[in-house]
């Protein structure tokens, strides 16, 4: 069964010119494991928090962030990485790959933090690029790849230790149309036949209406959820 | 779990001027550690290599090298006379020959002056010595004659020394016979037979007697034995202890002055490590997020970026070697204990190489301490939006 994500109560706060700035404020979201979600919401809204709470990247003021039975607002800053190592995985705009490692080598930095031997990371990084259809560019750096090939090869890394959440902030923000559906076209069957649970922070309606769920946020509190499954609209 | 090596040992060769700049400084830092370390070697070597434990030099009590020796004629005779652990040849003379040593002001080839060792020596000097002292050129000297030979690390150093040349001696003229190799400081000294020595300089005293004595002989007891005799008291040491504390001070001298330059010029090695290793993390901000995100821990990150600066350092310590290896056995020349020019080689030895590397690890450690503790804390999130 797939990890539900509890927010509760979660403020969040930054100070940026000596002026505090609550990016979340008191926020309250239950999102169901195996669903995929979509984070919406005007500039300075919280996606982008909201994310990096849900990830463990961040921490609360106040309130707690639940993922499965973990309240992440418990562990401390090691044990926060050891919990994403094994829980979670990222997928950012940027790509976000290692320069220096080959699309092989960058899936396999997450397979190091994990009880495997040597050809059994190897065997598992060939098996992930081989699901976002990269097996035969493994052996190449990010910068012999092109844009939608180097997401995907940073999608690969994100789902390589099989997490059950997939944290994806602006993924096909700097990918042309075409390149972004097939990127989402995976997001979604890695949703439907994985049953990865997905928090995509994306601008862009057409990127969320892949999801099932989208989520608006707003001035940092929940605005509405809609059900792109409940609608016509959502490409299934 | 640690960051693999390969990330670290790639990204080196990414930013490569940045990298060539660090081992550059580190190197030229270990390249003079390395050398002072090879000019000590060299010394110390020079002398020790050459030291037997089968002859024993008799010095007059209380002095602590030749030059501060005396020992008169008679003394002299009573040792090789009555000393009976001293060897003997098949007619019987004793294998022990009285020397005297002086340092003369002669002229370099480079322009001024410098001290060099004249050594009086008698016919059994050269059977003592045996086949550790050779004649390269020319021939050798002749009991009671105005002749000297030239140790051949001289030639080079030391005006109007070949085979043929004169030499000039408060008021006696020598001639230049033969030149002669032999281990160690030998090959720095000009030779010539003791009485005429003694007295074209006008010395009527003795430095040391050198005999040979079978191995393993027990001269502390050699010297207990004279201590009450108010004939002569000697002090006796193997040539090989007499030759290492010759070297010590002068050695230490070496390994000192090399520190001194290795601590200053690390001190700025350190600087420029910590500053390049400062660059690269601010280079790859955003790369320590992507590490943090996916789960690495703050000590891996720290660990990862503190390994990196020492291999920057081993890198630095290797080129600083490469620098110091294409001198190996080149010689050299300094004044020792007893005041006298000596010639000594370059020797660049493997514990010198590895401590040379091991000074450059240290360098990039210390160097690397600063930017890898500051890469550690780093939360993901600000390192992420850094980049």
């Amino acid at each position: 069964m797939a990890s539900a994500i509890t927010i509760q109560s979660v403020t969040k706060t930054y100070t940026r010119g000596g002026e505090s700035l609550r990016v979340l404020d008191e926020l309250d979201l239950t999102m169901d494991g195996g669903t995929f979600y979509a984070l919406m919401g005007p500039s300075g809204s919280g996606k982008t928090t909201l994310l990096n709470l849900v990830g463990g990247l961040d921490q609360a003021d106040s309130g707690s962030v639940r993922i499965g039975d973990v309240d992440l607002g418990e562990l401390s800053s090691s044990e926060l990485a050891g919990w994403r190592a094994a829980n979670v995985g990222f997928v950012f705009q940027g790509f976000n790959l290692l320069p220096v490692l080959t699309a092989r080598e960058n899936v396999e930095l997450p397979l190091l933090l994990a009880p495997l031997s040597r050809a059994q990371r190897r065997a598992q990084a060939e098996r992930v690029l081989e699901l976002v259809g990269l097996k035969d560019r493994m052996d190449h750096k990010p910068r012999e790849l092109s844009g939608g090939q180097e997401q995907r090869v940073a999608i690969a890394r994100a789902i390589a230790t099989d997490p059950q959440v997939l944290l994806a902030d602006e993924p096909t923000g700097d990918l042309d149309r075409t390149t972004a559906d097939s990127v989402l076209d995976l997001l979604q069957r890695l949703n439907r036949e994985l049953q990865k649970t997905i928090l995509m922070v994306t601008h862009d309606p057409q990127a969320a209406s892949y999801s099932d769920k989208v989520i608006h946020l707003d001035k940092g509190k929940l605005g509405r959820i809609d059900d792109n499954r409940a609608a016509s609209g959502g490409r299934k | 779990m640690l960051v693999p090596l390969r990330y670290n040992l790639r990204s080196l060769f990414v930013r490569a001027s940045a990298t060539l700049l660090t081992v550059c400084a580190i190197g030229a830092t270990v390249a003079v550690l390395a050398g002072m370390l090879s000019l000590q070697q060299g010394f110390a070597v020079l002398f020790q290599e050459r030291g037997r434990d089968d002859l024993a030099v008799f010095l007059r009590k209380g002095a602590t090298s030749e030059g501060e020796s005396g020992l008169t004629r008679e003394q002299c005779e009573i040792l090789a006379k009555e000393v009976p652990e001293i060897a003997r040849t098949t007619d019987g003379q004793p294998l022990a020959s009285a020397e005297l040593f002086l340092a003369v002001r002669l002229r370099k080839f480079d322009g001024g002056e410098t001290n060099v060792a004249i050594r009086g020596v008698q016919p059994a000097s050269f059977a003592i010595h045996g086949d550790d002292l050779r004649i390269v050129a020319g021939e050798n000297i002749r009991p009671g004659q105005d002749e000297l030979i030239v140790g051949q690390g001289l030639l080079g150093r030391i005006a109007d020394c070949r085979v043929g040349d004169t030499l000039r001696i408060n008021t006696v003229t020598f001639r230049i016979v033969g030149t002669f190799t032999g281990k160690g400081g030998y090959q720095s000294e000009i030779w010539g037979d003791l009485e005429r020595l003694a007295a074209a300089l006008q010395r009527p005293v003795r430095s040391r007697v050198l005999a040979k004595v079978a191995p393993g002989t027990d001269l502390a007891a050699v010297q207990e034995r004279y201590t009450a005799d108010l004939r002569v008291q000697p002090r006796v040491e193997s040539e090989r202890e007499y030759l290492a504390s010759q070297t010590g001070d002068l050695s230490q001298r070496f390994t000192l002055l090399g520190g001194f330059l290795a601590l200053i010029m690390g001190i700025g090695a350190v600087f420029t490590g910590t500053n390049s290793m400062l660059g690269t993390i601010g280079a790859r901000t955003h790369e320590i997020g992507i590490l943090k995100a996916i789960g690495y821990r703050p000590f891996a990150i720290f660990a990862a970026f503190l390994l990196e600066a020492v291999l920057l350092g081993l890198l630095g310590g290797a080129a600083g070697c490469l620098l110091v290896l294409p001198f190996q056995g080149a010689e050299t020349g300094t004044m020792n204990q007893t005041f006298s020019e000596v010639t000594f080689a370059f020797r660049t030895t493997l514990p010198v190489l590895v401590e040379a590397i091991g000074f450059a690890g240290l360098l990039g450690l210390v160097g690397g301490l600063l930017p890898a503790w500051r890469a550690a804390r780093m939360t993901p999130t600000q390192a992420l939006r850094r980049g």
